[in-house]
């Protein structure tokens, strides 16, 4: 089944080089196909556990292992189902918006690279992934044409100094441990300087890559000059690859001292990302920049649930981290289409051309509206779900005022600037006119997500379970 | 005590390089300057007992590199000047790379001088492989999944690249350096094939047979030559596809012919089938790096040259 996931991707991106003209018609088919699979495969792991496989036949060690658990098979549903939809929505408008045709061979190797490392357990291939990742992100930056291409190369500079420490720290672990599977380096590992420092490096890599503050200062630009279907991808799943790479280390790798040691600083750069991300978002003119910073802010809650994990060992935190990532890339891929459609018809890129949009599109307004509520954690929305996991984790352990506060401050700053957005909508004395007829499927291809969103909370029960035992 | 002479001088002129083409004013220089170090670094590789990864420096990092930077150059605009940054400004980039640098080295000398275990599990392993060069075993069978991604990030670049490729112009070549580019043609392709078959046995395979085709086959393009070799041209695009794909339907096709199996393991090869195997994946490998190079470094045709290309439009 694993095989199936990756193998379908490649050569569907392979056929559509080929054959450029069917290429939209095989991204679909693609999706759809791998959706099936990305399900039937979450049903095995949680009929069967586990699923393990050495690759090329190999003893461990020398082979590359792949693991599909139940978070990665989850992973993989969610990165199968985003591709379906957005697919969907660049094929409702890739005339109107003269999408490239790049677009298709890429957002499928972009599905190839995002199922490759969420299966990944060796060092070395999780590198080849954010390798793949990386430059398939700078190339869909790139569709957007010269207006992308300073943005774009900036993320590519930084992408592949990234890539770089990441490189730097495997290659110091290979020459003190001879090992690259995730696995049997845990079994072996010491909290000596060789492998802080390689931690370091590859955290310093990673955090770069996946936006988390102070090292986001690429994503606004890169994720606003993108067209909308490629801004979703960016925004929804392309960051929460390095995330998750980042998780697997601190979480199984790393030994206690070293996770006593950094476990506050990452809870601090959450909070302050959650802080100044949101401040950003309620002061930038531009409504796609608005969401972009959106994205800086959401991944701080990530990071201090990170952080509150490895200080307190509480799988609630681990429920919350995971309930986060998977609420934010339903919300966020629904806000970017909103906002691209929005934008599109009313013609002008600020934050004011959404005055009046409650009356002139509705439905991608509502969608925006409900994508918001998950932001900010209206119950019962997956956002919600998360921080509500977030909070009773903290009350269990008692005595930690400072961090409900700082939360609920965060909480009210996600108010905020959704609510500058939906207001603005709502101002309908003068509101902007549209270019032409707004379109309606897809508004309805950006309200699907947010209503997925809503419906996480009818799967609470078994998402907590999961995740919570999982924690990777 | 000669050697190490050699190793002191080696890695002084490695260091004066870099960082004069880091500091050098002029783009031109930095880049003719960054070409020597390539150089200097493939001969370092040799020194390190490394001759793979010398090869492939001396092919991509000295080679194309270079003629990809010149390209470039050529199509900036004559008066663009690279900004001349401040002291402070150039101070803090500084620091933090010293910080770096002082960090590794003390992970690096702190690291356990024995050879990984890995090693010995590689020699037992390598008689099943169908090879017996262990970089080759490695990157063909041992973590062949690693080398199908790498090809799929090669074809992305050239994908992401064809994105920003600017206007080709029209240029007209130097007689001499035409007909030194022909005579070379044929030396570049019979040194290729015997890096390429080499490969199974000694230093080689298909990265550096790609990159050493790609280079005479850009040196071709500069001089106007091989028009027909453009993305628009359905067969370029499936020789270049074909890289993976050959990939991936031999490892198909490995599980087909595993008899008696039911558990499937992506990328196996059967001991006996795996020579033949390596050699099919490595020979499509080589051609569709050469030809993604070449399309990366030299571009697309200029439009006079792509009208009489026998390709079909895309």
């Amino acid at each position: 089944m694993m095989v199936v996931l990756l193998v379908l991707p490649l050569l569907g991106t392979l056929f559509m080089l080929l054959w450029p003209k069917i290429a939209p018609l095989l991204a679909l088919l693609t999706a759809s196909v791998c959706s099936l699979a990305a399900l039937q495969l979450l049903f095995l792991v949680s009929e069967q556990g586990n699923q393990q496989v050495l690759l090329a036949g190999w003893p461990s060690g020398l082979a590359i292992s792949l693991e599909a658990n139940s978070l990665s098979s989850l992973l993989i549903l969610l990165t199968a189902l985003l591709q379906l939809l957005v697919g969907l929505y660049a094929f409702a408008t890739h005339r109107r918006d003269k999408l490239g045709a790049g677009f298709w061979p890429l957002s499928c190797m972009l599905q190839l690279g995002l199922t490759a490392l969420w299966l990944s357990r060796d060092l070395f291939n999780l590198y080849v992934c954010l390798e793949l990742l990386g430059i398939v992100a700078v190339a869909l930056v790139s569709l957007s044409g010269d207006k992308a291409i300073k943005p774009a190369l900036n993320y590519l500079l930084l992408s592949l100094f990234g890539s770089l420490c990441y490189l730097l720290g495997v290659a110091i672990l290979y020459g003190a441990y001879g090992v690259l599977d995730i696995t049997v380096l845990a079994a072996r590992w010491q909290a000596d300087l060789p492998s802080s420092i390689a931690l370091l490096l590859m955290t310093l890599g990673l955090m770069l890559k996946a936006a988390l503050w102070p090292l986001h200062g690429w994503l606004p630009a890169a994720h606003a000059a993108a067209p909308a279907p490629v801004s979703a991808l960016l925004s929804a799943l392309v960051v929460k690859g390095p995330l998750f790479i980042l998780c697997l280390l601190w979480l199984q790798l790393a030994g206690a001292t070293q996770v006593a040691a950094v476990a506050p600083w990452f809870a601090g750069c959450g909070l302050a990302a959650l802080l100044l991300g949101g401040v950003s978002a309620l002061r930038t003119p531009f409504a796609k920049n608005m969401v972009a910073y959106s994205t800086v802010a959401q991944l701080g809650y990530a990071m201090l649930a990170l952080g509150l994990l490895l200080r307190f060992n509480q799988p609630l935190f681990a429920a919350a981290l995971w309930l986060f990532v998977l609420a934010h890339a339903l919300a966020k891929a629904a806000c970017f289409l909103a906002i691209g459609e929005i934008t599109a018809t009313l013609g002008g890129k600020r934050i004011n051309t959404l005055k009046g949009a409650s009356q002139t599109m509705p439905l991608a307004m509502f969608a925006f509206a409900v994508a918001g509520g998950s932001l900010i954690g209206l119950p019962p929305s997956g956002g919600f779900l998360a921080k509500w996991a977030l909070l009773q984790g903290l009350w269990l352990q008692g005595g930690q005022l400072f961090w409900l506060l700082a939360i609920v401050l965060a909480t009210l700053l996600s108010a905020a600037y959704v609510f500058r957005a939906v207001v603005l909508a709502f101002d309908r004395a003068d509101p902007v006119a549209p270019d032409f007829a707004p379109r309606i499927l897809p508004q309805w291809l950006a309200l699907l997500p947010a209503l997925a969103v809503w419906a996480m909370a009818l799967y609470s029960e078994p998402l907590l379970q999961l995740l919570k035992q999982e924690g990777l | 005590m000669r050697l190490l002479l050699f190793d002191a001088i080696l890695c002084l002129l490695l260091l004066t390089l870099a960082l004069a083409s880091i500091l050098s004013r002029q783009l031109a220089h930095a880049v003719i300057l960054y070409i020597a170090f390539g150089l200097m670094m493939a001969l370092a590789w040799a020194r390190l007992a490394a001759p793979d990864l010398a090869l492939a420096e001396a092919a991509i990092g000295a080679g194309l590199t270079g003629a990809l930077c010149f390209s470039a150059l050529a199509h900036q605009q004559p008066q663009l000047k690279p900004d001349v940054l401040n002291w402070p400004k150039r101070l803090w980039p500084a620091v933090f790379v010293l910080l770096m640098l002082g960090g590794v080295l003390a992970a690096l000398l702190q690291l356990p001088p024995s050879a990984s275990q890995l090693i010995a599990v590689t020699q037992a392993g390598i008689g099943n492989s169908g090879v017996s060069h262990p970089v080759t075993a490695v990157l063909l069978n041992f973590r062949s999944w690693d080398t199908l991604l790498e090809l799929v990030v090669l074809l992305l670049a050239l994908l992401g690249a064809r994105q920003v490729a600017p206007e080709v112009k029209p240029a007209t070549s130097w007689p001499l350096s035409l007909g030194w580019s022909r005579l070379l043609a044929p030396m570049v392709i019979l040194l290729a094939g015997y890096l390429l078959w080499a490969g199974a046995s000694q230093p080689g395979g298909a990265f550096q047979a790609g990159a050493l085709l790609a280079a005479g086959a850009v040196v071709l393009r500069l001089n106007q030559q091989l028009s027909w070799l453009s993305w628009s041209n359905f067969w370029i695009r499936l020789l270049i596809v074909s890289g993976v794909l050959v990939f991936v339907l031999m490892a198909l096709l490995a599980i087909l012919l595993t008899p008696g199996n039911t558990d499937v393991v992506w990328l196996r090869w059967p001991p006996h089938l795996a020579a033949g195997i390596i050699l099919l994946v490595e020979l499509f490998a080589t051609l569709a790096i050469a030809l993604t190079l070449t399309l990366l470094v030299a571009g697309e045709p200029a439009s006079t040259g792509a009208e009489h290309g026998c390709g079909e439009g895309a």
